[in-house]
This record gives C-alpha cells, structure tokens and sequence, in this order.
C-alpha cells in the first residue's frame, strides 16, 4: 500500500516534468508546423541561466523567473534571424533547429566545463506523512506544470492573441489579408515556445543537476510525446507527453528498466501504427 | 537553398577542400620543447584522451598531468639526454573519432608511448590501433573491471580487487550486511559487479538486488522504493553521471540516509562531489588510489597537488576517479622503464615496465607486478563529510591487483 502511493506520486511527478518539457515542443510544432530540435537546448538554456544566477549569490528562485524570459528573449532572436528562413521547408528546418540546438549545447558544455553541477531547489526538503517521503520541490513541480499548462491553454483558446496564432497555422494567406502580421505572429509563438522550455529547463535542473546533455533525452521523449498525441492542436502534445512520461516512469517499476526503457519506444511505434494521427486529431486548440 | 544545381567546377572546390582537411587533421596540436640539442630528436609521448565530449572533465585533466610531468623531466635534463616531445590527441569521448585520431599519433607522429583513454570501450577501441597494428606501446590509466591482459599493454589505475577486497569488509562493519547494487548497464559494472557480489557474500554480507539501467537514465523511483522498502543498508552503486546525481537525490528524498543507510560508489573522487548539495551525499564512502585529503598526511602527495593546482587553477581537478594519478603513475612507471632500458624501442622498455617500481607517487609508491600488466599501490577509503573527504582507512601496504 505504501509502495502503492509513492508509485503513484512519483510517477504524476514525472509525467509532469515531462508535460513541462513537452509543451513548449508541442506549441511550436502544432502551431508552425515545426519541429524545432533545438527545444532540448532551450531547456538546457534555462537551466544553465538557473544555475548562472545562483553561482552569482542570487536565490535559486530568481534565476528560475529569469529563465524563460531569457531564453523565450533567445528564442525571438534565433526566430528572426535563422528560423523564419525555413518555414516553406520543414526538413531543412529540422536540420537547421538541430545546428542551432548543438551550437547551444557545445557552448554551454565548454561554459561548465563539461562538468555535472548540483543547483539547490528553492524549496528543498520532503514532506512526510507516517513512513512515507516525498519530495517538496516535486509537489511544487506538478502544481507549477498544472498552472502552466492552463495558462496556455486559456492563452490560446480565449484571447484575441491566441486566435490569431490559429488563424496564422491555419490558413496564413488569409490571416494576412485580414491584417494580422503573420511574421510577427511566428516569432512570438516561438519565442513563447522556448520561453516554456527555459522554464522547463529551470524547474527540473534542482531534480536533475545540469550537465550539456540534459537536453536530449528530454528532446526525443517530447518528440515521441509530439507524435503520439497528436500535430496541430494544443491538446495533442499534452496528452501524448502524459501517456509517454507515465509510461516511462511506471515500467521500471514492474520490469528490468534496460527493457522498460525500449518497450516505451516500441509502443509508441505500434500506436503510430494503427493511428498515425495520433490521439487528438484535428486542429484547433 | 537546395535548388541550385551542384556544379562540376563547385563539386571539385568541395572536394579539394575536404581532403585538405583531413589531411591536414583537425583536432590535434603539438607541443615541442624549446630545445633539442640531442643528436637523436626527442622522445615522442602521445596522449590520446577525452579532451572533449562528455568525459571531457577527466581528459583534460589527464592531459594536464602530462603537461606538468614532462615538463618536470625536460626542465632536469630529458630523459637519456634527450628532451620529451608530447604530442595529444583529442579522443573525444567517442570511439569513431578516436581511433583515427590515434592513428595519426602512431603513424604520422610515430611515438614510442601511448598513454591515454578512460572507458573500457575507448581503450578496447583504440587498443589494437596502438598495441598490433601500430606495435607501439600503450599504458592504460584508469580505475576498470579487469581483465586486460594484452602483451605490451599496461595498466596503472586500480583493479576490482583494490577496490573491493578491503573496502566492502569495511563497508559491512560500517553500513550493514543487505546490500544493493543498482548499476549503469555496461560492462565495468557487470565485471565489477560480479567480484564485488563474491567479497560481499564472503564476508557475511547478502545481496539483495543487482539491477541494470540506461546509461542516460535519470529517473529512479522504482529503485530508490526497492532500496527502501527492502531495508538496504547499503547502496553500492555504479550508475555514472548523469544519472547519478539524481539517483542519491532521490535516495535522500526518500529518507534512505535518515533511516542510517549508507552510500558508496567506487569512483567517487573531488569530481562527483560537486553533482549533488553535501548533505545529499553525507556519509558516501569510496576507495581509491589517492584523495585531495591525504596532502595533509603525505608531503609527496601535497608536493604533487601542489604542483598540479599552481600550473592548472581551475574546474579540471586532479582527482583518482578521473585517472589523473593513473596517468601520473603511468609516465613515472614509464620514465622509469626507460632509464632502466637505456632506449625506447618497444620491446626493451616493456621489459624494463614490466617490473618498474616508483618510490613516490600520488597516494604513495607504486609497482608494477612481473608478468601481470597491472600495478601494485596503496589504497584509501574515505567518507564524505560537510562536501569534503575524511579518509577513514588505510591499506597496510601495496594492494595487489590480482589480475592475469
């Protein structure tokens, strides 16, 4: 039974990290049609900025705020100069996103060394109820992630600004025609996209410590999420990233993990198989 | 951007340009000593490690090291009257781009020694470029699982049975009998794992679970759960980073070090201290060749730390889980093979290797064991206290190796 409860709690956590990590990944691609392969280094990004701040003698929690003002601030400027290029090509895109994201991760990797740091959480600590531990800062996590998520959904559903990112996804030519700037509209989401990375990066780096990989487990995850839930709404990704990130932290605890870690890919591949549309289709929010 | 056609005249461009670049080589630089008076030309030392990628950290310390050793010989005169040329190449973590980076090292630059890598998959990569194809000599320098027992390869860093033999007693009188080993899945844990389970069980001890994961897992729930509700004293572990920073969070998270357990994993040096906040990690033992702790009970130890800390300040630490101090031991051992031998041919020089002996080293003399490629030394547990080390025991002399 006690087994049972902290099974429970840390498999939600970690569904919600990586929701977290996933949206951001999900916006871009769903609402540009792009798969940015650079998300991963975004959130590597935010967690270096995290880290920047604390070694500075700031609170943890500061640097965490900083985070995706910073890297959605990023996001913008890569947007501008190098991402708005490619959108008539979505494979060029990938492998352009890609560079970038190396670029960012080797940087940061010489920046640190190549050295795997610790960074403090705000809110250190676990809370205990009888026997049972569980980590404060991973409670803290799910309520943020739970936040996050219905910010942007109310974001994209109920105000003015998220219509018109739908128009632009949907039919840019007439978006444009009825005056909305398309281009501008682009390099926000984007931005917002890798704003929510930065945030991602900043609240896992306490969980996760910060090292130049950190980013790309994350990024074929979130990609697998992306492609189980669904391309072109808001709802897909989230839903996809919740299936993948229970399933990746409930299978360890009834099979070896080398395995686990392999049957979350294969039924995956299998799911695509038989709906290669993924579970929410259609557009919209 | 993929419209224009390529042209034969661009096509050729290209093509004269990546062949100048591979034949001119990328990743690699040379370091002559100012002079050369001997008639000969210098002695030519390769390193081959991971100055880049993710064991980047370790490489460029080892690397160090040999910059500060052969420094030290060429400032006293070379060796045989003869200055020291380092050469090193840059492994980067990567099996693919090493072994034609060492290739460079054996056939363009033609050293007489190779020193150098620090996975068990980088030296078996590389290996055969140096040792049979290359006839070159090749001296290995990190802690491993054993069991390399090629001609003319060396190895200088700790075995299994320095690691183990003394240190799990030790655990089990300070920790407790049930025993975990939750490993990295590949093959020094597996090797490791497999002496280890026979010291432990020798000894009293039980192990409880022995499980492998993903080298880049960073989740552990399931197995931190397994660890408490089996009541594990002791958590002997060989997850590497990035793994294990998380790991031992979770495990304190969990109240596995309030309810008395015990920590330990083998290659944790002044490196890995640094992955988890100090009170996470309170109380993990290790058991190496060497700990920053011992400069204030050893002055030769002090007078190499030092050394190392004036010439490199800096994130790149000479520490034992990285093979510093196996690279270290590896160029005294070798400097002093060739002293004996008088010349720097193959074959004399791992004759006179196979027995070298060093009275100071890192942690204390060193010798290598007749006919058994492996390396005698002393070793010392310690346990972290407050992000530092207190060294806690000591071994009585020089630890055999017990290999080959």
């Amino acid at each position: 039974m006690d087994t049972l409860f902290i099974a429970l709690f840390e498999i939600l956590s970690f569904g919600a990290i990586v929701v977290l990590v996933v949206l951001g990944l999900g916006i871009i691609a769903s609402m540009m049609g792009i798969f940015n392969f650079a998300q991963g280094e975004f959130v590597l990004l935010g967690a270096y900025i995290t880290y920047l701040v604390h070694s500075a003698g700031l609170p943890v929690a500061v640097g965490m705020v900083a985070a995706p003002f910073a890297v959605g601030a990023l996001g913008l400027v890569l947007e501008r100069l190098v991402v708005r290029r490619f959108y008539a090509a979505p494979i060029v895109a990938m492998l352009g996103t890609y560079a970038l994201g190396l670029i960012i991760r080797e940087s940061v990797r010489g920046l640190i060394g190549g050295l795997y740091i610790s960074v403090p959480e705000p809110i250190g600590g676990s809370i205990t109820i009888g026997t049972l531990h569980f980590a404060t800062w991973r409670f803290v996590i799910v309520i943020i992630t739970a936040l996050v998520m219905a910010g942007s959904y109310a974001l994209l559903a109920y105000t003015s600004f998220g219509l018109r990112i739908r128009a632009s996804l949907e039919n840019p030519s007439l978006a444009r025609a009825s005056g909305i700037s398309t281009g501008m509209i682009y390099g926000v989401t984007f931005a917002f996209g890798a704003a929510l990375a930065g945030l991602a990066g900043a609240l896992i780096v306490p969980v996760f410590s910060l090292f130049a990989d950190l980013g790309i487990r994350f990024l074929i995850q979130g990609f697998v999420a992306v492609m189980v839930g669904g391309v072109g709404s808001f709802a897909g990704p989230v839903a996809g990233a919740s299936v993948i990130g229970t399933l990746n932290a409930a299978l360890p605890w009834v099979m070896a993990p080398v395995i686990a870690d392999v049957l979350v890919f294969v039924l995956a591949i299998i799911f695509i198989k038989f709906r290669p549309q993924g579970l929410v289709s259609g557009r919209g929010v | 951007m993929f419209n224009s056609k390529l042209s034969r005249r661009r096509f050729l461009g290209n093509f004269a340009f990546t062949s100048a670049a591979i034949a001119t080589g990328t990743g690699s630089w040379v370091i002559r000593p100012d002079w050369a008076n001997a008639a000969e030309g210098p002695i030519k030392l390769g390193i081959a490690t991971d100055l880049t990628g993710s064991l980047g950290y370790a490489g460029s310390a080892d690397a160090n090291v040999a910059r500060m050793v052969v420094k030290e010989i060429n400032d006293a005169g070379g060796l045989l009257g003869r200055p020291i040329e380092l050469l090193i190449e840059d492994t980067a973590s990567n099996e693919s781009v090493a072994v034609g980076n060492v290739r460079k090292l054996i056939q363009r630059d033609k050293v007489d020694v190779v020193i150098g890598a620090i996975t068990s998959s980088m030296r078996n990569a590389i290996k055969d470029v140096i040792v049979a194809r290359g006839k070159t000599l090749y001296i290995y320098p990190q802690l491993y699982e054993g069991k390399e027992c090629t001609p003319n390869l060396f190895c200088t860093g700790p075995t299994p049975a320095q690691q183990c033999d003394e240190f799990i007693p030790w655990l089990i009188k300070n920790g407790g009998k049930r025993f975990a080993l939750p490993s990295a899945n590949y093959v020094w844990p597996h090797t490791l794992n497999v002496y280890a389970r026979k010291v432990i069980e020798s000894n009293g001890g039980e192990v409880i679970f022995e499980e492998y994961y993903p080298l880049d897992q960073i989740e552990f729930s399931s197995t931190v759960s397994r660890i408490i509700s089996n009541k594990v004293d002791v958590v002997f572990t060989t997850v590497i980073p990035p793994g294990v920073g998380p790991f031992f969070k979770q495990l304190y998270e969990a109240g596995f070090l309030k309810n008395g357990g015990r920590l330990s994993c083998v290659y944790y040096d002044e490196n890995t201290l640094n992955l988890n906040q100090a009170d996470e990690i309170e109380g993990l033992a290790s058991c190496l060749d060497y700990f920053k702790a011992l400069t204030s009970e050893d002055p030769v130890s002090a007078k190499i730390q030092a050394a190392y800390d004036k010439q490199f300040p800096g994130t790149f630490l000479f520490a034992a889980g990285s093979a510093a101090t196996g690279t270290y031991r590896g160029l005294k051992l070798w400097e002093a093979a060739v002293k004996e031998a008088g010349k720097v041919d193959r074959d004399s020089v791992a004759a006179a290797l196979d027995h070298a002996k060093i009275a100071e080293g890192p942690g204390g003399p060193a010798e290598m064991v007749p006919g058994k490629h492996h390396c005698k030394m002393k070793m010392y547990t310690a346990v972290s206290k407050g992000g530092n080390y207190d060294i806690v025991a000591r071994s009585a002399g020089l630890v055999d190796p017990k290999e080959c």
